[in-house]
């Protein structure tokens, strides 16, 4: 079932015009003839989770806001820079009123009277059909003071990010957009609490916010019947890497991963398998080919081990050497740590340096244990979570081919000529050897 | 906002039961039971934890990761384990990311010994490294600024320094650069980081990363040990350590606290140790022969002093600065009006004050504390720039209004540092406090005519009646910083009745947190005036026998012959006071003139006859009064340098001789005869003082003040009005906190010294014909004084402003304490 694919193609999608004669913002106007505490509550039990990757209660997330009249904010986190995920620039390419509309009704549950959406600077030219949308909806009545007659008022600012991963972290999100340098606050206090400008502040991911209209139009318990139990609703899943038809696809959630993978997108290239996939953009842990028959929901990733995240699916095939991969995303999150905390900033940093060993077979299989405790030691351990993003995909891999890591080590230490492997215990080695006609003192 | 009821309440801190201060953080609850958990970003006195390091995390139960001590507020029975392997391990893992990129080069790093990230691999690391790639390198060190060497490579990335630069001395200078694995600390262009509080980075680095170019390489941690005293070169009177080595200050430190100086210092404090060592101090007694000052032995020295002072006994004078001590001060006012017969005494530079308004000034319930001004609901910044004047309060000034919502106020001549922080800034012409404050008075009162008194300071009368409104709704406590200026001159009575009838408006005396608290011109200014050294006041605010002559008015008989020596206690008129005409007349004519001082400046060389030299502030022994009555200790930390005696002993020496009966053998023993004589003091005692000091407000022998006979409010008369700059301009002055003969003579600080420059507005500059950098001629009279154009927006069309005591061309070239019209003209 289509919802926010629905018409997507068509031409003209993304004027105000052509969407409203889709019956676009009448739910913005069902909505804001609703009381703000029974929205919230239709919210809450659609049981929408978060697009973004946290999955958290969108209904919940909205409730946290203090009640007191004062300022508050709401901002949409369109700085979508999770590698793999690509679903966020085409809804708002194509239907930006959609997110506009969801946008509202959000601000209207959460009473907040001034709304952002942070775009990532490098979707500049998706950033100009958002502004030039913004001011239909604005000529529309549909932004601004007493929107449709009602007590509800929204600004709503396009603002463009310069272009960093940490800027989709919400508090990083924040700083950046108060024109700080953006890095990650300490939490709590939570931005529901204290968010931008110290107001209280509802951060929500672009497909989230685009939800609202159609759970305001099918009502919260039609909507909550898509899906499956704790994954309600659709889902635009972003499918990409060694498949046939990359693309983004809308799923009921809860369908069978190899459905997605080999249904939708086609599979691998003829005569290749399926090595390894990301089911949530590139910072959710690894899950192989053993894993494609489990249903594609939150839980069941969880299960497994890994996350839905972003619904990103990067599907690796058995052409890709697994060091290849762990190298490429553990050089882009050294790249984009902000470097305020030392488990990131120096856990993605040697990370790198072991697998740049690894790839070069200078490393010997004691460097895999050693990697593997870093990712330990950055996992839960940071003040955000892009430590964790790089740490759980590497483990993960270690886990799983650890082998192949090995004589990845061993091809190119032979391919290099680097000679016999050192020893992985040098001292004892030196010793050994050179023990002659001495005796241990021990 | 009024300081939070402190709750307790009771934890379990690894297995323990725990009582500590709710709210208050993990880390410093667990220090009550002496548990360290380690931390490097974490600084209460820093703010806002920002969990950045990672170092302290611990086991909270019922919460499943593990959580930064440094940020999780203590709540009421919450468990927390500090000892367990998953914290252990994450200590360990911690110390091992931080050491990956940092060098092993201790053995020659200045932290060495004293290194938190030494203190905390051996506590809490794991003692072994898997890191083999290359560390990362940069050039090393490089000067961030003349008196910090940086060296990037020991960086560990914890962010106190650009914190501190960023949100408590509000520089705005240090940034981190680039990001990740390449972040490094530096400037925004890289010009270096000069700041008058800079140096306090490099005592909150916690490795090598930041030095003072002044210490590198000079000692060991265990080759100095530390000595506990305060500075005595400004009023806000830091506590110090000072590290010593072979009888040498080496260093000054932070001795924090947070009644005083909240473990800050400013870099002239930090770094004027230097002064002790240098060529340029006199160490020995100097006698004026045959014109020329020569060093004599101390007995001929005495002896002359003596003879020239006796010989003048009833026409001798003496004017004091503000490094005097107590019991100094209690001797000189003795020998002087005991011992010459002389009443003509004075510590004021500005002149003397009704001593009712002494008593009526220092009433205890009208008196605010240091801690005040961060917890009131409103400060108002009277006619002070405390950057320059006491600087450590302005840090406590930015705290209050960052952290705890203080709305601050700002009335001065000059555009002022705190403008920025300020809930309203209001400008009035130089030398017109008096009417300011009269109008402030009138717009709170509701009578008299706010708009003549406003024109009369020239002043926006809309911003005085905003004034008023700020702070008569802001909540009940204010603080009034003021200062000493305004009392400055022939009608400073008036101004401080105007004052005190503003604190009664405001009901400042009633509310616990809310008062006057005065920056005086000296270090030690209201010590001074406590210990009897004013013309018309004995010790204790009591009566002074016979009244005597003030500051101004000593000048003046000594040019006019009525008197005929003068004693200088570590002051120089000719540099430090207004007209200086007046005052080279003065000494010139005066046949004795014996000096106390560290270091020759002008006057002296010019006229003294006898000069002992002053004890170093880390030689001396005594007491000092804090502006807000707190009396601390200042300890020896050296012996003296060769040559140099104790300067109580030369006071008591010439009392002696003078025919006083000295049994003095300690400067205790004077101290005991100073609280005897001043009933506030006596409940006071020097065990009792310590280490940290003792507001004598707090004593029940406050109650021994004398009291003032007339209250507030008082019936004002009309203030002179504002000089209308006619074509000329208003001259206003100010003293840079770099001004002084320590900052000239210690090298490290020697490129602080400030140069006279004509600060001028734009729209002046204009009508002028001058630009910024031009030179031009400031003159009244036929004195002139020539300096640059330096354009600031926010000065006063109409007003210009000179430096007071610059190494030349300085402002009182022009100046004699009452307000003036200057010509400024292309020179």
């Amino acid at each position: 079932m289509e919802l926010l694919y629905k018409n997507i193609d068509e031409p003209g999608l993304n004027t105000i015009a052509v969407y409203e004669s889709h019956g676009g913002y009448q739910s913005l106007r069902k909505a804001l003839a609703m009381d703000r505490a029974d929205l919230i509550q239709e919210l809450e039990s659609s049981e929408l989770r978060g697009r973004g990757g946290a999955g958290f209660s969108m209904g919940k997330k909205a409730s946290f806001l203090p009640k007191d009249k004062m300022d508050k904010y709401l901002v949409c986190n369109a700085d979508e820079s999770e590698p793999g995920t690509f679903k966020d620039r085409e809804l708002m390419q194509k239907n930006p009123h959609q997110l506009i509309e969801g946008l509202i009704i959000g601000a209207h549950a959460a009473s907040a009277n001034c709304a952002f959406i942070y775009i990532r600077g490098e979707y500049d030219y998706v950033a100009d059909i958002l502004d030039a949308a913004v001011a239909e909806a604005r000529a529309a009545g549909y932004l601004g003071d007493n929107i449709l007659g009602t007590d509800q008022s929204l600004s709503l600012v396009v603002h463009r990010g310069a272009g960093a991963y940490i800027c989709g972290e919400e508090t990083a999100l924040l700083d950046s957009l108060e024109g700080k340098r953006g890095n990650p606050r300490l939490k709590p206090p939570f931005p529901a609490n204290q968010g931008l400008y110290q107001g209280p502040t509802l951060i929500n991911n672009v497909e989230t916010l685009s939800n609202l209209s159609h759970i305001v139009r099918m009502g919260a318990k039609a909507w909550s019947e898509l899906g499956v139990k704790n994954s309600s609703g659709t889902k635009v899943v972003s499918i990409s890497g060694n498949v046939q038809r990359p693309g983004n696809y809308e799923i009921e959630l809860g369908i069978k991963s190899r459905d997605l993978i080999y249904g939708l997108a086609g599979g691998p290239p003829d005569g290749r398998e399926v090595k390894f996939w990301f089911p949530g953009g590139s910072s959710a842990p690894i899950l192989t080919a053993e894993h494609l028959d489990l249903p594609y929901d939150f839980d069941s990733m969880a299960g497994a081990g890994s996350m839905l995240g972003s619904g990103a699916i990067i599907v690796i095939d058995d052409s890709v050497p697994v060091v290849d991969v762990a190298l490429k995303l553990a050089t882009f999150y050294r790249n984009e740590s902000c470097g305020k905390c030392t488990p990131c900033r120096e856990g993605t940093n040697w990370t790198v340096h072991m697998l740049e060993r690894i790839d070069s077979g200078e490393a010997t299989p004691m460097d895999l244990d050693i990697m593997a405790s870093v990712q330990e030691h950055i996992t839960d351990h940071c003040l955000c979570v892009l430590g964790d993003s790089m740490a759980m995909p590497i483990s993960s891999m270690i886990k799983y081919f650890r082998p192949e890591f090995e004589s990845h080590i061993e091809a190119a230490r032979h391919r290099n000529d680097l000679g016999a492997p050192p020893s992985p215990h040098p001292v004892e080695a030196v010793g050994s050897a050179a023990a002659g006609p001495y005796t241990s003192v021990a | 906002m009024p300081r939070p009821e402190q709750k307790m309440v009771t934890f379990t801190l690894d297995g323990r039961e725990v009582s500590a201060i709710e709210n208050s953080m993990l880390v410093d609850g667990a220090k009550c039971v002496d548990v360290e958990i380690p931390v490097f970003c974490y600084d209460a006195k820093l703010g806002q934890p920002v969990g950045a390091c990672r170092m302290c995390l611990v086991e909270v139960e019922g919460i499943n990761k593990l959580q930064t001590a440094c940020s999780t507020p203590i709540r009421e029975g919450m468990v927390v384990n500090t000892e367990s392997d998953r914290v252990k391990e994450s200590q360990r893992a911690v110390v091992e990311f931080l050491l990956i990129n940092h060098p092993l080069d201790c053995p020659v790093c200045d932290k060495g010994g004293e290194c938190p990230l030494q203190d905390i691999t051996f506590g809490w690391g794991g003692g072994t490294s898997r890191f083999i790639e290359p560390k990362r390198h940069f050039q090393k060190p490089l000067a961030l600024s003349p008196l910090i060497a940086i060296d990037r490579e020991r960086c560990i990335l914890c962010y106190r320094c650009v914190r501190f630069s960023q949100e408590v001395s509000e520089d705005y200078q240090l940034i981190l650069s680039e990001r990740g694995a390449h972040s490094f600390v530096s400037t925004f262009d890289g010009h270096p980081y000069v700041a008058p509080f800079s140096a306090n980075i490099v005592e909150l680095c916690p490795v090598g990363a930041l030095t003072s170019q002044a210490y590198r390489f000079r000692a060991r941690p265990w080759d100095v040990e530390g000595s506990g005293s305060i500075c005595t070169l400004c009023p806000a009177q830091c506590n110090v350590t000072l590290t010593v080595r072979d009888e040498r200050v080496l260093r000054v430190l932070g001795r924090d606290h947070d009644e005083v100086d909240d473990g800050w210092l400013c870099d002239k404090g930090r770094f004027a140790y230097q002064a002790m060592h240098v060529g340029e101090r006199i160490t020995e007694p100097l006698l004026r022969d045959g014109g020329e000052l020569r060093p004599v032995s101390w007995e001929r020295a005495l002896q002359s002093a003596i003879s020239g002072l006796t010989k003048a006994a009833g026409r001798t004078g003496a004017v004091v600065g503000g490094e005097t001590t107590n019991e100094e001060a209690f001797l000189l006012q003795r020998l002087m009006r005991e011992g010459l017969d002389s009443p003509d005494l004075d510590s004021r530079p500005g002149g003397a004050l009704a001593l009712d308004l002494h008593r009526a000034l220092a009433d205890p319930a009208l008196s605010a504390t240091v801690v005040d001004i961060e917890f009131a609901h409103a400060v108002l910044v009277l006619d002070c720039e405390p950057v320059d004047d006491a600087p450590i309060l302005d840090l406590r000034i930015r705290k209050g209004v960052r952290r705890k919502g203080v709305k601050l106020a700002v009335a001065s001549s000059r555009p002022s540092s705190l403008d920025a922080n300020a809930t309203l800034s209001l400008r009035f012409a130089p030398g017109a406090g008096e009417a300011l404050v009269a109008a402030l008075d009138a717009a709170l009162s509701g009578t008299g005519d706010v708009d003549g008194l406003a024109a009369s300071a020239g002043a926006d009368v809309d911003q005085v009646r905003e004034l008023a409104a700020l702070l008569s709704e802001a909540g009940e406590d204010v603080v009034v910083l003021w200062g000493e200026r305004l009392a400055h001159g022939p009608r400073g009575d008036h101004a401080v009745r105007g004052l005190l009838n503003v604190a009664s408006r405001l009901k400042l005396a009633s509310a616990d947190g809310a008062g006057l608290l005065e920056i005086p011109s000296g270090a030690n200014g209201r010590g001074l005036r406590e210990s009897g050294l004013l013309s018309n006041a004995g010790p204790g605010l009591g009566e002074p026998g016979r009244e005597g002559r003030d500051t101004p008015a000593i000048g003046a008989a000594l040019a006019a012959g009525d008197l005929t020596a003068v004693y200088l206690m570590h002051c120089d008129p000719v540099r430090d006071f207004q007209d200086r005409g007046l005052w080279n007349r003065a000494l010139s004519k005066a046949t004795t003139v014996v000096a106390h001082a560290g270091y020759l400046t002008e006057g002296l060389i010019e006229h003294a006859t006898v000069i002992f030299p002053a004890e170093a502030y880390a030689e001396k022994e005594g007491t000092f009064t804090h502006p807000d009555g707190r009396i601390q200790r200042l300890r020896p930390a050296i012996s003296h340098a060769r040559g140099v005696r104790p300067e109580w002993q030369v006071l008591a020496t010439i009392c002696k001789a003078a025919g006083l009966e000295m049994t003095f053998h300690t400067v205790p023993m004077v101290f005991r005869a100073l609280v005897d004589a001043v009933p506030f003091y006596a409940d006071l005692t020097l065990d009792e003082i310590g280490g940290r000091g003792m507001r004598w407000q707090q004593t029940a022998a406050a109650a021994n003040l004398p009291t003032a006979s007339d209250r507030a409010p008082y019936q004002l008369t009309a203030p002179p009005a504002a000089l209308t700059p006619n074509g000329s301009l208003r001259l206003g002055t100010y003293r840079s906190i770099w001004a002084g003969s320590e900052v000239a003579v210690s090298p490290a600080l020697k490129f602080l010294i400030p140069h006279q420059q004509v600060e001028l507005s734009p729209d002046d500059a204009k009508r002028i014909g001058v630009g910024h950098g031009d030179r031009v001629e400031v003159t009244y009279d036929g004195a002139a004084v020539n300096a640059q154009v330096t354009l600031r927006a926010a000065v006063p069309t109409g007003t210009v402003f000179l430096a007071e005591a610059t190494d030349s061309q300085p402002a009182n070239l022009l100046t004699n304490g009452e307000p003036r019209l200057v010509e400024v003209r292309p020179a």
